[in-house]
């Protein structure tokens, strides 16, 4: 339980740079994307939650104190204020940076019921890690996580924008194998897939 | 009665995900209807249809459409909240893949009814496939002049947006969703009678119209086949019209979503979905993890309607219906529900955060075998400080299901407390507390 509430390392949690030490990252289609972005609401404050998205695709899946003072300064908001908005919401990784994928196991109720846990022990057995730490060659983060609502294909996993089940612990194997032949991190690819769903064709 | 199909009728369609194929199979022709209709008479046909919104309380849907403002002096905002997170439901994901043009009709109706400038569309981040989809219906629609400016030639204006959530439950309140929107922390605002109802001021201070994806896409039904149509459906019941779609989940044979016409019983549902596996039935969650818990005996009588469904102390609500076998543990079935609510709790209101968090506390200590004798009534000590007494329904929602297990089961939590492990023959799978 208590596990489960506090998640990451407090020494990688996000800082808040000096002002003079604030460094404009996003790529030029990045910028043009925000600004495509804050004309769909009435107000910049709006644009947080997609800039943060966008923020976790630039800087390589992970929301550091570098990435929540550029969201701040691009939407004209406060640090504090960002800072508060992407510490709220699970999918922001700020606890610490995760691993290449993030592999996201449901042990929510009807997961549970068809034996999740021994898809957790045995991923926890395989990779050596536990919920919310990354193996040692930054490859996998495990996390468990409340209901993905795929309670038809319980036990669900998701890795980045994709959903597995129902699973058993040879097809883990096997999508583990899978993930580690894959070259781009699916937690970066993630967050460019939320983005451009928000984005109408032909915007950007 | 067996399966109605009326908004999953071509789901297993990959055509109808087209807008070609969406108009082949008599998509559209609400919206044109709609068009010629006056803007009061849409509402209207929602009233006399009886639509209930499907997002779980079962309000009446034509409170909202004939409570925005009939005259328009400012912006008006049309919201869908796609953001299922209850456990045990999954029929929104499925609207989503599969029917995205019932939901982009179904709301470019309503912005006409309700003269709505701007629609969002709230869609959990986890639903990416869901959100492609309705990110390519919506693409379409452009193009074939079906939103954007001067729709049909009819000097219609309406825009949809997606707006991605980013790993909330409480967000699927509405206004902690019109926060979320608004670029804040998903956590709830002050309702009604302390603040106006949404469709007076709603996100950015506007009047707003907010909708699950199942009442809209059943919008555009009523629209198109007529409110008396609709409203014959159900007809055996007090006051439910129309179909619900259930997730059937858990021990069952055929997991999925089956649509049903209300007055079906409940045991109807049980068969479409292919009976019990590993076992007799034990219990049903009948409408996601925050409802009530009804015995095997009560699923044998009970049937599908708002208020017909009160008469086995249970409800109809988002319609995630959980059916589990005799190795259920109902103790850790309460603990894991517990956990659930303590995880999401958004923390603004204390008898939230810290009930739901005491609740598992006592729970675990019970599933570990350290319960105590007084163990019960301190849970229920605990439920009566929550319940009716948080910041949104959320609290009720985490005290009603732990609450309807130790009235339906009290001997397996005596039992437990007692002996210090359970009396069902758990499954190992569901042993394991960590």
């Amino acid at each position: 339980m208590s596990e489960l509430i506090q998640l990451g390392n407090p020494h990688q949690r996000p800082r808040q740079p000096r002002p003079e030490d604030v460094k404009l990252k996003f790529s030029e289609q990045g910028v043009k994307e925000i600004e495509a972005l804050m004309n769909h609401y009435p107000t910049k404050k709006s644009c947080i939650l997609p800039g943060l998205w966008l923020a976790q695709r630039e800087y390589g899946g992970f929301l550091s104190g570098d990435a929540i003072a550029e969201v701040a300064h691009r939407l004209d908001r406060s640090y504090a204020e960002v800072e508060g908005v992407a510490t709220f919401y699970t999918l922001y990784n700020t606890a610490h940076k995760p691993g290449k994928h993030k592999i996201e196991v449901c042990t929510c109720l009807c997961c549970h019921l068809n034996g999740a846990w021994n898809l957790r022990d045995h991923l926890v057995k395989k990779l050596g890690v536990r919920h919310g730490e990354t193996t040692a060659d930054g490859m996998f983060t495990i996390e468990e996580v409340e209901c993905l609502n795929a309670c038809d294909r319980a036990p669900a996993i998701q890795v980045g924008s994709e959903y597995y089940g129902p699973l058993d612990e040879k097809q883990l194997d096997d999508l583990i194998e899978k993930l580690r032949n894959t070259e781009e991190s699916t937690v970066v690819q993630y967050a460019a897939d939320v983005v451009s769903v928000q984005l109408r064709r032909g915007e950007v | 009665m067996a399966e109605y199909k009326l908004l999953l009728e071509h789901s297993k369609d990959p055509t109808f995900r087209t807008l070609e194929g969406y108009i082949a199979k008599g998509g559209y022709t609400g919206l044109k209807k709609a068009l010629t209709m006056e803007r009061s008479a849409i509402c209207d046909a929602i009233k006399a249809a009886g639509l209930r919104g499907r997002g779980g309380a079962g309000a009446p849907a034509f409170l909202k459409w004939g409570g925005m403002p009939k005259e328009k002096k400012t912006n008006h905002y049309l919201i869908c909240n796609a953001d299922e997170g209850e456990p045990g439901t999954f029929k929104d994901k499925e609207l989503l893949e599969n029917c995205p043009f019932s939901l982009v009709e179904g709301m470019t109706i309503a912005g006409h009814a309700v003269q709505g400038d701007v629609g969002y569309i709230y869609i959990r981040a986890e639903f990416m496939d869901g959100a492609k989809a309705v990110r390519k219906a919506i693409d379409e629609a452009y193009a074939a002049n079906l939103l954007g400016k001067d729709i049909l030639g009819t000097g219609m204006n309406f825009d949809l947006e997606i707006h991605m959530g980013a790993g909330s439950y409480e967000c699927g309140e509405e206004t902690a969703l019109m926060s979320s929107l608004m670029g804040e922390r998903g956590m709830p605002r002050l309702k009604f009678p302390s603040a106006p109802f949404p469709v007076a001021s709603g996100v950015w201070e506007k009047p707003t119209l907010i909708h699950n994806v199942e009442s809209y896409c059943n919008a555009q039904v009523i629209v198109n086949n007529g409110a008396e149509w609709f409203a014959a459906l159900g007809a055996s019941t007090k006051n439910s019209r129309g179909t619900k779609i259930f997730s059937v989940s858990g021990h069952v044979n055929k997991p999925g979503n089956y649509e049903v016409e209300f007055g079906t019983p409940l045991r109807e549902l049980l068969e479409l979905a292919g009976g019990v596996r590993g076992g007799k039935l034990k219990a049903c969650v009948p409408g996601g993890s925050s409802m009530p818990i009804i015995t095997a005996e009560d699923v044998d009588r009970a049937i599908i309607g708002y208020e017909e469904m009160g008469e086995v102390k249970s409800m109809v609500g988002s319609g995630g219906c959980m059916f589990f076998n005799e190795h259920t543990d109902i103790v850790k079935y309460a603990w894991r529900t517990a956990v659930f609510y303590a995880n999401e709790s958004c923390g603004k209101c204390t008898p939230c955060r810290e009930g739901t968090r005491w609740q598992v506390q006592v729970l675990e200590r019970i599933c570990k075998g350290y319960g105590r004798p007084g163990d019960i009534d301190l849970l229920k000590q605990i439920a009566s400080q929550i319940d009716g007494r948080s910041f949104c329904p959320f609290g009720d929602a985490a005290v009603w299901p732990i609450m309807a297990a130790i009235r339906v089961f009290p001997q397996e939590f005596e039992y437990y407390i007692e002996h210090g492990k359970s009396m069902v023959d758990s499954k190992p799978s569901l042993v394991g507390v960590p």
